[in-house]
């Protein structure tokens, strides 16, 4: 009897201690951005993205925007689609290798690697494209220095584990049977992979991307070291400097001049937030069309 | 019920199982078993729970290589094209196999597409490019499995949205677009009601005429009324046992 309600307390325990976590993070999400509205939302204007410059001419890119956050907007928009650019097709392929060709030893050290590679801290990888940056202007081209490119690259190294586990992951756990299905119909490897494995995977696959898409979208380390700038303009190519939102978030908390100034650092901050959500609804509806469209035939 | 058996001749052997030994992750299945399988004849395959039975019918289309930690040994001949050849030759292409040997398992497995591209999904795989010979075989297919008039209407809907039974015939009408020799089924009516059992098991006894039919059952009345032979496994045996009713 004692034993019984002994395991009827404990059980409790556990549910109003799951409770109690799913509240505390609910209440730190709302926390968070119910702050950042309440600091940043009265800096919310066109004024805050386009400065005094007309929005149109400053869209259409004939004029460039000094007082405002656009570049930096448009900066970290085309940073995160060239680094999950990169990091897609390579990532993807690897999980694939990992899930589907790779055997027991090779398995083992890779997922050592990528493992490694997931828990290198972004100052790390930023140094690493920092030298990669030193090493192509010496070797390579004088024209070379720290500009969008080798920041996409770097950001790239950066996501990939995240790209390669869950590409991995959302392979590995079909069930046996739905693996088998494509091939006892006579359907080669590859046939089974693209035509039955990797639509039903998609879904978990494209979870990998979000997590990347909002790494990229946030960090800093990385492309500070590799051509983050406080005042660049929209990017011209893919070879110059370039803004980017958490990167004025930084500067303008770290050396903010008036509150005014402060202000819009917070309305920098919910902007990247609306990147995000932006990106985050891109990738939902892709990954709702997706297995319909690409895979299948007809 | 009456057997819905027609009456069994027996003819050339289909299937020449010798010294087949199966283990799978260290656990022995099949030990050193030989044994024949007729042509045009529904064999069921009984046995205990866990006695290899499914494991058998995937050594007869090579679907075990596509499993991890399985070893096996013997020797596998099968009749294809008149010709008896070794499966598993190195010159004996797995995919072709798959081909001519079709297989339906035990919960039907519809693949997240629509309900005609399910069908026309092997002929596709297959190389088969021409819409108009695969509209025409999809909808022979399904009409031989008596899918044809529930699905027409709703050929392009999800396969996922049929019910259980229309669902397996709609896999039995998957694995036969090819036209295979032989049919392997792994239980394919446990999961499924005594009408949508009894359709598939009617289904069976007329494609004996064109296919060679191996069904692993666990129902016995089941096997009764359909099998030609029955064959048991138990203790990595397979033997030829007796069908209890006469045949008609």
């Amino acid at each position: 009897m004692k034993g019984a309600s002994v395991g009827r307390f404990v059980e409790r325990a556990i549910i109003t201690f799951s409770w109690l976590a799913g509240a505390i993070l609910l209440t730190v999400i709302c926390a968070v951005t119910g702050y950042l509205c309440f600091k940043g939302l009265k800096t919310m204007s066109p004024a805050l993205i386009f400065g005094s410059t007309d929005p149109m001419s400053a869209l259409l890119l004939r004029q460039r925007v000094f007082d405002g956050l656009f570049p930096a907007m448009a900066g970290t928009l085309l940073l995160v689609l060239m680094s999950v650019g990169w990091a897609i097709p390579i990532g993807t392929a690897a999980g694939i290798y990992l899930a589907e060709y790779a055997g027991g030893g090779t398995k083992k050290i890779f997922n050592l690697l990528f493992d490694l590679l997931a828990g290198l801290p972004s100052i790390v990888i930023g140094l690493f494209g920092f030298s990669l940056t030193l090493f192509l202007n010496r070797h390579v081209s004088k024209e070379l220095h720290p500009c969008l490119l080798l920041s996409s690259i770097a950001l790239a190294f950066l996501i990939l584990p995240y790209i390669i586990r869950t590409t991995q992951i959302a392979l590995e756990n079909l069930p046996v049977q739905n693996r088998l299905t494509g091939l006892a119909m006579g359907a080669t490897r590859l046939q089974n992979l693209f035509h039955v494995l990797l639509p039903q995977a998609l879904a978990g696959m494209v979870s990998g991307v979000l997590l990347a898409i909002g790494r990229c979208a946030e960090d800093t380390a990385v492309i500070m070291l590799t051509g983050v700038v406080a005042s660049a303009g929209v990017p011209r190519s893919i070879l110059s400097h370039y803004e980017a939102l958490p990167f004025y978030i930084f500067y303008i908390s770290s050396q903010y001049a008036d509150q005014q100034e402060l202000a819009t650092g917070y309305g920098a901050a919910i902007l990247l937030l609306f990147i995000c959500l932006f990106l985050f609804a891109v990738a939902f509806v892709i990954k709702k069309n997706l297995p319909c469209q690409v895979f299948s035939q007809r | 019920m009456q057997p819905l058996t027609q009456p069994f001749i027996p003819s050339s052997v289909k299937i020449r199982v010798s010294n087949l030994s199966f283990s799978y992750n260290g656990r022995e299945i099949l030990r050193d078993t030989s044994l024949e399988f007729p042509e045009h004849a529904i064999t069921a395959i009984v046995g205990p729970s866990g006695s290899g039975k499914s494991t058998f019918l995937m050594t007869l289309n090579r679907l075990w290589e596509e499993l991890p930690q399985c070893t096996m040994g013997g020797r596998v001949e099968i009749l294809l094209n008149g010709i008896q050849q070794n499966i598993y030759a190195p010159d004996c292409g797995v995919e072709a196999l798959r081909r001519r040997v079709g297989m339906v398992f035990q919960m039907p497995n519809p693949l997240p597409m629509s309900i005609f591209k399910n069908v026309a999904f092997p002929l596709q795989l297959a190389g088969e490019k021409d819409k108009n010979v695969i509209r025409r075989r999809v909808e022979e297919t399904l009409q031989d499995v008596g899918l044809w008039d529930d699905v027409k209407d709703r050929l392009a809907g999800s396969a996922l949205s049929l019910s259980g039974g229309q669902q397996q015939r709609m896999c039995m009408a998957r694995a036969m677009i090819l036209r295979p020799e032989i049919l392997l089924l792994d239980e394919p009516a446990s999961a499924l009601d005594q009408k949508a059992a009894e359709a598939i098991e009617q289904l069976l006894v007329r494609w004996k005429q064109n296919c060679t039919i191996l069904i692993v059952s666990h129902y016995l009345d089941q096997v009764k009324r359909i099998a030609d032979s029955v064959v048991e496994l138990q203790g990595g045996q397979l033997r030829n046992r007796q069908v209890a009713t006469p045949r008609v």
